[in-house]
């Protein structure tokens, strides 16, 4: 519950659009008690033969009732949808306020592609709170309230029949099929995963299974994982609608008492006849507003789940001991060391970076090779301070990392990561992100030198550079790198995308930029490393070896047999 | 929406139990009027006795019961049909999965195919299980007060009759205007909404360039206008049932002042008779009302079902299988005469014939989208051709039972897709026959994968695919390559990787394909310049046509594209 807290602590900040919400709320639903009471009120009046013109205030005020409820109507979902997406803006604001001192770290712990999609979806989804759970129940209240007092001018009995009513069908049903509710919803979860899995398993395992000649097996679990799934659905169906009459039906039922009790009492002389009508109206109109709490439940459970996954995302870290930080050098080349340094996935048995100890002097130039999977990335990423190093040290420019702010580190370094992100944009806007001040005789000037000319400043970039393909999405990034000119470069298979003329041309460029700078490659292709001061080949976490080009080569070891297979593959 | 009301017309016994269901509610509502009316007509004006009215009181109780038990009833009903539905499209979905999968596999379009049969058939729920029963209870239920309002005081029917209309008037005026206006705001909406989800995912390269602070005033700038945009489009809509609602309230009051007039000065109808009509005038409008918001849901499906539409509609180019049994003590000759594949408007292979002689060593080379894929296919039967004909020992592959023919098949692609389940259970999806652990640790062994096996704490039953251990590309391989091993099969189509494994993967694919070949045939789609070289015949492609066949040697005499292609590649420069 405490992550719903802050869901509600987000919402109460709209209070202006909140109190309109349940003022017209409470307006919407009180109006229309009076409509439906004052043509009760006006039909028995009108029995008795009164004057002419007590029967035009009647009808004035019954049609006054009637605008003033459309009217509160319109305004109650005027305002209380302008609310949940002012709502919604909150905590995409609260949200991100949290995930950014985080971020990147978290999207590598995380290491799942939709995290994103479902932060979103699950934002999305909390609209409900608002508009289902937070502010009905207090319109539903006041709106009943008002009335049981109205009610008791006429009636004290007929008043305590609308309290009874009141907490049977707004909280005793409903918490009744609460629970129920919950298991019902919970397998209908669990089938529709597996139900999921069976279908992702089908359409992409299809070749194997086929060939296998497993498909019918499979198609007879997926058929009947479906039917699992939309039984489940039918019975979650069958229930809401079930727990729905339940609560029609005693409304419904309080109405007939309040009937039957008014006739009682009118006989018995406690009641004047003239209201009977009247009473059994307000009867039937006030209870109209608590059938939709059945349904309340389910919407609370659903922000509930939602909220908790949410900032379970965002729970605070460990506070890393806060020990003096130190400031890198402006402008010289940082040298960079690992010792021993070991790092590990959550949730996973294996050391993806087991002991490594490296050393890359300042202005050297360094290639990781390896195959995918051997950590070459996980390495950079723990230079970079996004991942922690379990065990083991990371130092720059002979400082250890722990004492150096993780933003200082990016502030003093270029990156090009696998996947660079672009926004929806111009790419003169992509590549001004880079640094502060920069011209556009700079811009355009970094445009050639990623053999990018024929693009205009003023091109546009779709979300995500949905426009660009993958060589032109890498050459951009390398241009922003490029554009920041700090003196770490750390660059992870950057031109894997990018024709091998065209990465030539690039990377001349870049090395003639970089010639006194510390350059860290991670490298899909063996091809020319030849200049390399350092190149390290990794597998499982581990350095095999490490040296020159030529040492490597003459050495016949991991490298030698690598390049040797590069050559003999065909693209 | 046709779509869907196309389907509904097969649920014609539901329906009928829908209008039934209807007319029964409609019956419970005038009743529940009528008694009402008359305890209190007959202890206000009457002034009878408890007793008297005891029974009316009783009857009401039941007529409430019976109403709310309707209800309950119809919805049961939509939500059966809703489920039966929702059954007999995945089903149909699945059937056009299975047969004609390939294609679509092959153009990468699976992820698009788990949504429509995951999401979109959830999403015509509503329109089963909500819709339909609303609009037969709107069709049946506001008619029968009609008759009542008819037979009870001929202006109040009349002036239901005239102002009805005006309900469904106005939805269709306001529904037309709403969608306009959605259009227009539609753009601007995608644009706000996406910023989050762009943000999000572009936080790593912001906070690398140290530009993420200013993120938040822009992801609350665009909520907010995504805020003004959608409530433009809301506007409307709320704008649209005030409009209804002033409709019906003016509609309800000109009846309750008919009836008041008639009642004092006129005196030509009864208490009785007024409260009634004015108790069911109310009803009356809001059936007509709760049609739109079922119209509303009803929508929602619309979209879903023409996407599952689409895809039940595309053509599909089934593999066709005969009941003729392979027997193959050793491999099978296998043939391609003037073989072709081509469908629609995709890839086209061309004219294939070459003979393949048992035990041989196939390579097909080409430069990628030169159809070497789709030939491998063609010759694993995953796809017809559609002109010429695969021949096996003689005779047409669609002769022969299918069973037979993939259990005489090993297929090891580029990335084997690993099952959820255990690693065992992945090595044992390649046998069709009962195999021992012994079996599946030989066959481990041979694959060079067991020394892995061994060092996870659960050995064989090691988890592995969705929620399991995640395994590298080069691991993943060696799977494929015990599958193989444990199936022993006559037949080994072989995607050789484009890219570099890790060594020890290399060397035991090397080692491996060596190893099968000694007992069947393999067919490789080739990327590697040992496997090419040691080939019996390579199949040369190039746009879709087999530009050349021979042997290594043969092809570099006589094939200038051949010769250069293999230059390139010994010069040690990619493509």
């Amino acid at each position: 519950m405490k992550e719903l807290s802050i869901v509600i602590r987000e919402v109460g900040r709209e209070k202006k659009d909140i109190l309109y919400s349940i003022l017209f709320g409470f307006l919407a639903g009180i109006t229309a008690v009076g409509l439906f009471a004052s043509s009760g009120y006006l039909i028995s009046k009108a029995a008795l033969m009164p004057p002419l013109y007590a029967l035009t205030v009647m009808i004035a005020l019954l049609k006054l009732f009637g605008l003033a409820r459309a009217v509160s109507r319109y305004g109650e979902r005027y305002f209380s949808h302008r609310a949940t997406f002012t709502i919604l803006s909150n905590l995409r604001v609260n949200f991100f306020e949290r995930l950014e001192p985080l971020a990147p770290g978290i999207f590598q712990k995380y290491r799942s592609g939709d995290l994103l999609a479902r932060i979103v979806g699950d934002v999305e989804s909390l609209q409900n709170f608002f508009l289902r759970v937070y502010y009905p129940p207090i319109v539903l209240i006041i709106v009943f309230l008002s009335t049981i007092v109205f009610t008791s001018f006429f009636s004290i009995y007929i008043a305590l029949v609308l309290v009874l009513g009141l907490l049977l069908t707004a909280l005793v049903i409903p918490a009744v099929f609460a629970y129920s509710q919950r298991r019902i919803d919970h397998t209908v979860r669990e089938r529709r995963g597996e139900l999921s899995t069976e279908v992702t398993e089908l359409l992409y395992g299809f070749r194997e299974l086929k060939l296998y000649q497993r498909l019918e097996e499979k198609e007879r679990m997926l058929i009947s994982s479906s039917e699992d799934y939309i039984q489940e659905q039918e019975r979650d169906g069958v229930q809401s609608m079930f727990n729905q009459s339940i609560n029609t039906a005693a409304s419904l039922m309080i109405s007939w008492v309040v009937l039957a009790l008014g006739a009682y009492l009118v006989i018995g002389g406690q009641l004047n006849g003239l209201f009977l009508a009247m009473l059994v109206m307000i009867s039937l109109t006030v209870f109209e507003n608590a059938t939709p709490m059945a349904a309340f439940p389910g919407h609370l459970e659903e922000s509930r789940r939602a909220s908790n996954r949410l900032y379970s995302v965002v729970k605070e870290e460990p506070v890393i001991t806060q020990e003096p930080k130190i400031d890198l050098p402006q402008t010289e080349a940082l040298s960079v060391d690992f010792r021993e340094a070991a790092y590990r996935f959550e949730n996973e048995g294996r050391n993806v970076i087991d002991g490594v100890t490296l050393h890359l002097p300042a202005g050297s130039k360094t290639a990781i090779v390896g195959p995918s999977g051997s950590g070459k990335s996980t390495l950079l990423m723990l230079m970079l301070k996004v991942l922690h190093a379990k065990s083991g040290k990371v130092l720059l420019a002979n400082h250890s990392i722990q004492n150096i702010e993780a933003e200082a580190i990016w502030q003093k370094s270029n990156v090009v990561l696998q996947e660079n992100h672009f926004f929806y944009g111009t790419i003169r806007d992509n590549l001004e992100m880079a640094r502060d001040g920069l011209s556009d005789e700079d811009l355009k000037s970094v445009l050639v030198k990623v053999r990018m000319s024929h693009f205009s400043l003023e091109d546009e970039v779709f979300e995500k550079g949905e426009n660009l393909s993958g060589g032109e999405k890498q050459r951009l990034a390398i241009a922003r790198a490029l554009l920041k000119g700090e003196r770490l470069w750390v660059l992870d298979e950057p031109t894997s995308s990018i024709d091998a003329l065209t990465e030539r041309f690039i990377y001349d460029e870049l090395f003639k930029q970089a010639v006194d700078d510390t350059v860290i490659l991670v490298s899909h292709r063996l091809t020319g490393l030849e200049a390399m001061d350092q190149i390290v080949v990794m597998e499982d976490g581990r350095i095999v070896e490490n040296g020159s080009f030529n040492e490597l080569m003459a050495k016949k070891g991991y490298f030698f047999e690598m390049k040797q297979i590069e050559k003999s593959v065909f693209g | 929406m046709n779509e869907l009301k196309h389907i509904a017309k097969k649920y014609k016994g539901t329906k009928l139990v829908l209008i039934i269901l209807a007319v029964l509610t409609g019956i419970s509502i005038i009743a529940q009027a009528y008694l009402i009316v008359t305890v209190v007509d007959r202890v206000f004006l009457q002034g009878q006795s408890f007793s008297q009215i005891a029974p009316y009181l009783a009857c009401l109780a039941l007529a409430l019961i019976v109403r709310a038990g309707l209800t309950y009833a119809s919805g049961r009903a939509g939500v059966r049909m809703a489920a039966k539905v929702k059954s007999e499209f995945r089903s149909r979905l699945l059937a056009k999965f299975t047969n004609n999968p390939v294609q679509s596999s092959l153009q990468g379009q699976s992820g698009q195919k788990v949504s429509v049969m995951m999401d979109a058939v959830d999403e015509i729920d509503s329109y089963f299980s909500q819709y339909i029963p609303q609009v037969i209870q709107t069709s049946v239920v506001p008619l029968m007060i009609i008759i009542v309002a008819f037979n009870q005081h001929l202006y109040t029917g009349l002036l239901m009759m005239i102002t009805a209309p005006f309900i469904p008037l106005f939805f269709i005026i306001i529904g037309i205007k709403t969608q306009k206006k959605s259009e227009e705001q539609m753009d601007k909406m995608a644009a706000f909404s996406g910023k989050f989800l762009d943000t999000l995912q572009g936080l790593t390269t912001l906070k690398l360039f140290g530009r993420s602070q200013k993120q938040k005033d822009s992801i609350r700038e665009s909520s907010l206008g995504f805020r003004e945009a959608t409530m433009e489009v809301l506007k409307v809509a709320f704008v649209s049932s005030l409009m209804l609602e002033y409709i019906s309230m003016l509609s309800i009051g000109l009846i309750a002042l008919e009836l008041g007039l008639r009642l004092v000065v006129f005196e030509s109808v009864t208490f009785f008779t007024a409260f009634f009509l004015l108790v069911l005038a109310p009803e009356f409008y809001l059936a007509l009302k709760e049609l739109g918001s079922a119209f509303h849901t009803g929508r929602g499906s619309m979209g879903a079902a023409r996407k599952i539409m689409n895809e039940l509609e595309k053509k599909d180019h089934p593999v066709s299988w005969g009941e003729h049994e392979l027997n193959a003590s050793t491999p099978p000759a296998i043939s391609l005469k003037s073989a072709g594949f081509h469908y629609n408007e995709g890839f086209e292979l061309k004219n294939v014939t070459v003979d393949i002689k048992p035990y041989a060593k196939v390579a097909i080379v080409g430069q990628s989208g030169a159809g070497k894929s789709t030939l491998l296919n063609l010759l694993a039967g995953l796809v017809s051709p559609s002109k010429g004909q695969v021949l096996i020992e003689g005779r047409p592959l669609s002769d022969y039972r299918e069973r037979a023919w993939y259990y005489e098949l090993s297929y090891i692609s580029q990335q084997p897709y690993i099952f959820s389940g255990t690693i065992e259970d992945n090595i044992v999806i390649g046998s069709s026959k009962e195999v021992s652990k012994e079996a599946i640790k030989e066959a481990a062994q041979q694959a060079g994968i067991m020394e892995l096996i061994d060092s996870l704490d659960q050995g064989l039953d090691t988890q592995v695919g969705e929620a399991g251990r995640g395994l590298s590309g080069g691991e993943k391989q060696r799977l494929a390559i015990a599958r193989a091993f444990l199936k022993n099969p006559s037949v080994v189509l072989f995607d050789e990787p484009t890219t570099g494994l890790d060594l020890k993967t290399e060397q035991i694919l090397q080692a491996s394909i060596r190893e099968l070949s000694r007992r069947s045939t393999v067919i490789t789609v080739a990327h590697r310049l040992h496997t090419i070289q040691h080939a019996d015949i390579i199949l040369f492609l190039k746009k879709g046509e087999l530009a050349a066949k021979g042997t290594h040697a043969e092809l570099m005499d006589s094939v200038p594209e051949y010769r250069n292609m293999v230059a390139v590649q010994q010069g040690g420069e990619a493509e």
